[in-house]
């Protein structure tokens, strides 16, 4: 019998440690100290200013100081910020050094950084991915680039104004891009020359236009891997010049409700997208950014769509066995006229009430934005260079002789426009769990697409109501 | 309950020293109930507060909603589906790790020559973590490019088709739980005496009824506890669900203990995912008390 009682208490034991996992996280009680914080820096702000021009104008000495830069760029990206980061730390003639710490996927760094901070032992500088801006905006953690742009008398304009657009909020540069990218179509080029395809699809009916004649004359599998992606989503409602959200897709303010339903942007993503698959052009090859690119690259599927940072990582996949051709991002319909938004990662300042490491974060951030650096990390990672100046840089040009599949990725941003730059949303994450999850529901349970949208739109919309009732 | 020795005079019969000698017993106790409190109670009870607010973005419990939280869950289709889901899932997985462990521990249970290397092959999975075996199984699963389709001449996209998919995930973790399973099998093995199997043999007993009749008794106490370790293992899979299918295609891998990481940590609701979380906790808890009742009739030790 005693031995029973002590069995049960073990498993009951087991049990509850299943339950613990979870409440460790809530912590509270550092909300004080933040807004302390913010305080702060405001003040901070306002000295520089007015101290402005002058190196020591962030009131802070960089000498010497050791920062911590965290950031989300695994294998060959992240051996490129590797290189980049002691290049600085053997460079800089201050003598800062910077630690660089690989934080694990967006996800996750951007989640460690919320445990961090609720601790107070974050990072100094953090690497947050595009749908992170509201968050972090929002978050009261940060020094808005911008300050620290203005104690330096440093030059904005240097940065592409169509990147650029996607972090200003408020005319204020809230953080510094670093690796963008936007998403582009890469295409089989011998498969389309057997089939005999001189033009390149712009549009999803154009691709099921050109679908039966790659599969029959030009050999192809498949003719697009087309992976379930939000961003995705995202994108082909940028395409038709729409808003994804209400209040200037979340830009004047906070964005109360999704758009996309509205102004049924939605809907034609979806129809399109649904007949593409119908028609076997299409077929589910699952879900993240990701998912298509193998199919592409064995050679299989004749397109893809797929992030440009991909690109370095296709060409060594595909390792000369076709030729790989890039295109713009297809539109929903022939005569949309919306560009496209980037995706990818900025660099944030966070408020750590220390002016010095403040200064030497930024000599820091300067020095990744230069011409030379974004030449190098271009032509490493695929993600383009957010300097023009880069463009002048030998690497650059090298690089663009050599691969001119480069050059598709920039020429589309530049025929972009700000007002295509995105939209911010605090639940973007979880906005685009949902989105896939009904994408997968309409692809392999025969949702209709009117079906798929309106549920999409009540699922986020719930989500905003609820975030902006608690986060004011 | 442990006494403290008498080795002080037993004549004094002061108040402290008896105090203190009451006192004695819980002292022992202190550094494992300080463990159990900090990263069991504390946490367990925070849950619960926490699963009866709504929480902001950092987590903190910002508004009272009293059992709001699980009358969401109740009347939600997913979480319906996230234990319906989470019911097969287990039901393979313990099934399927049960049964590879026991095959292969019987099949090792004798001595012949590289028995090692079979037992060090069906133990391996335990030392395999749940995370970078999914990351192998992505690749071999994969429709175009794995070795899987390959081998059995199909074109089946495994983790992106809802049929499959749960099935994948599942025979997967089985296999990963099965090593341990194989080492309690083995040690229970080697503890039925070797002679009654004799006994069996002069009786005319054949290899079936030997096993069905003698094996099979001898290893219910261990098959006990290894079904009640399993079942709560299974329960608990995620690394398997993160890498290789999210939750999806819809939700149709959505186990409840990934759908409670994506609440509390992807849309940050701790308040749902706290109240998932307590669901969770009872029913392992009514299941785990249910296979105490049923021990009393099924095993013999």
């Amino acid at each position: 019998m005693k031995k029973q009682t002590i069995a049960l208490m073990t498993a009951a034991a087991m049990a509850a440690g299943s339950l613990a996992g979870c409440g460790s996280t809530g912590n509270s009680g550092a909300a004080p100290q933040n807004t302390a914080g913010s305080a702060d820096t405001t003040a901070a702000g306002t000295n520089a200013e007015q101290a402005a021009p002058g190196t020591e104008a962030a009131n802070g000495n960089a000498e010497g100081q050791t920062i911590t830069f965290w950031h989300s760029m695994g294998g060959v990206n992240g051996e490129a910020i590797d290189y980049l980061v002691n290049k600085f730390n053997t460079e800089n003639t201050l003598g800062i050094q910077v630690e660089a710490q690989y934080q694990g996927s967006y996800d996750d760094a951007i989640n460690k950084l919320r445990s961090a901070q609720i601790g107070n032992m974050g990072a100094d500088l953090v690497q947050i991915y595009d749908i992170g801006t509201r968050f972090m905006i929002d978050s009261g953690w940060v020094i808005p680039m911008q300050e620290l742009i203005d104690a330096d008398s440093w030059d904005v304009g240097q940065v592409e104004p169509n990147i650029a657009a996607y972090y200003t909020v408020g005319d204020k540069l809230y953080s510094m891009p670093f690796n963008s990218s936007t998403p582009i179509l890469y295409y089989n080029k011998d498969m389309f020359e057997k089939a005999g395809i001189t033009e390149v699809p712009d549009s999803l009916p154009a691709i099921a236009e050109a679908g039966d004649a790659l599969l029959e004359k030009g050999g192809a599998g498949e003719v697009i891997s087309l992976a379930i992606y939000g961003w995705f989503f995202e994108q082909f409602t940028c395409k038709q010049g729409q808003n994804y959200v209400d209040n200037g897709n979340g830009r004047e303010e906070a964005a109360t409700a999704v758009d996309f339903d509205q102004n049924g942007a939605g809907l034609k993503t979806l129809t399109a997208w649904k007949a593409l698959a119908d028609a076997g052009y299409a077929p589910n090859v699952g879900r993240g950014g990701d998912a298509g690119l193998a199919d592409f690259s064995s050679g299989k599927s004749a397109m893809t769509l797929g992030s440009t940072a991909s690109l370095k990582q296709i060409l060594n996949d595909v390792n000369g066995k076709f030729e790989v051709g890039t295109a713009y991002f297809p539109k929903v319909s022939p005569d949309d006229k919306g560009g496209v938004s980037i995706g990818g990662g900025s660099l944030w300042a966070l408020n750590n009430e220390n002016p010095d490491k403040e200064k030497a974060v930024w000599e820091f951030v300067k020095f990744l934005v230069s011409a030379e650096s974004q030449a190098y990390w271009n032509a490493q990672t695929g993600y383009f260079p957010v300097t023009t100046a880069a463009h002048e840089e030998p690497v650059f040009k090298e690089n663009i002789e050599k691969y001119p599949q480069f050059m598709t990725a920039i020429d589309q941003l530049h025929d972009s426009t700000p007002e295509s730059a995105g939209a911010l949303l605090s639940v973007c994450p979880e906005a685009r769990q949902i989105v896939e999850t009904e994408i997968e529901n309409m692809l392999n349970g025969g949702q209709t697409p009117e079906d798929s949208v309106k549920k999409i739109a009540e699922s986020i919309n719930r989500s905003i109501e609820d975030y902006n009732l608690l986060n004011e | 309950m442990m006494q403290s020795p008498k080795s002080h005079k037993t004549q004094e019969k002061g108040l402290l020293s008896s105090c203190l000698k009451k006192a004695g017993p819980y002292a022992y106790v202190v550094p494992a109930m300080t463990i159990f409190a900090v990263f069991l109670f504390y946490p367990f009870f925070k849950t619960i507060y926490l699963s009866l607010f709504k929480t902001n973005k950092m987590g903190e419990a910002k508004l009272f909603y009293g059992l709001g939280n699980y009358k969401d869950l109740l009347t939600s289709q997913s979480f319906y589906n996230s234990l319906a889901v989470t019911f097969f899932f287990v039901v393979i997985v313990v099934a399927g790790s049960m049964f590879i462990g026991l095959l292969a521990a019987v099949l090792c249970n004798r001595a012949f020559p590289g028995i090692r290397i079979f037992s060090t092959c069906y133990a391996l999975p335990m030392a395999i973590a749940s995370s970078s075996a999914a990351m192998i199984f992505k690749i071999m699963l994969h429709p175009s490019i794995g070795i899987v389709n390959k081998l059995l001449g199909l074109n089946i996209n495994w983790i992106s088709d809802p049929k499959y998919a749960l099935v994948c995930v599942a025979l997967l973790t089985a296999w990963l739980n099965s090593g341990i399973n194989f080492l309690y099998f083995s040690a229970g093995l080697s503890n039925i005496d070797e002679s009654i199997y004799e006994r069996a043999s002069v009786d005319g007993a054949n290899g079936w009824q030997k096993f069905w009749s003698l094996t099979l008794p001898g290893l219910s106490p261990i098959m006990f506890y290894t079904l009640v370790v399993n079942i709560i293992q299974a329960f608990q899979a995620f690394g398997q669900v993160k890498v290789l299918t999210q939750g999806g295609p819809g939700e149709s891998t959505n186990l409840i203990v990934y759908s409670i990481y994506r609440d509390a940590f992807f849309n940050y609701r701790f308040g749902s995912a706290a109240a998932q979380s307590v669901l969770l906790f009872a029913m392992i808890m009514a299941l785990t008390l249910v296979m105490f009742r049923i021990e009393k009739k099924g095993v013999s030790y």
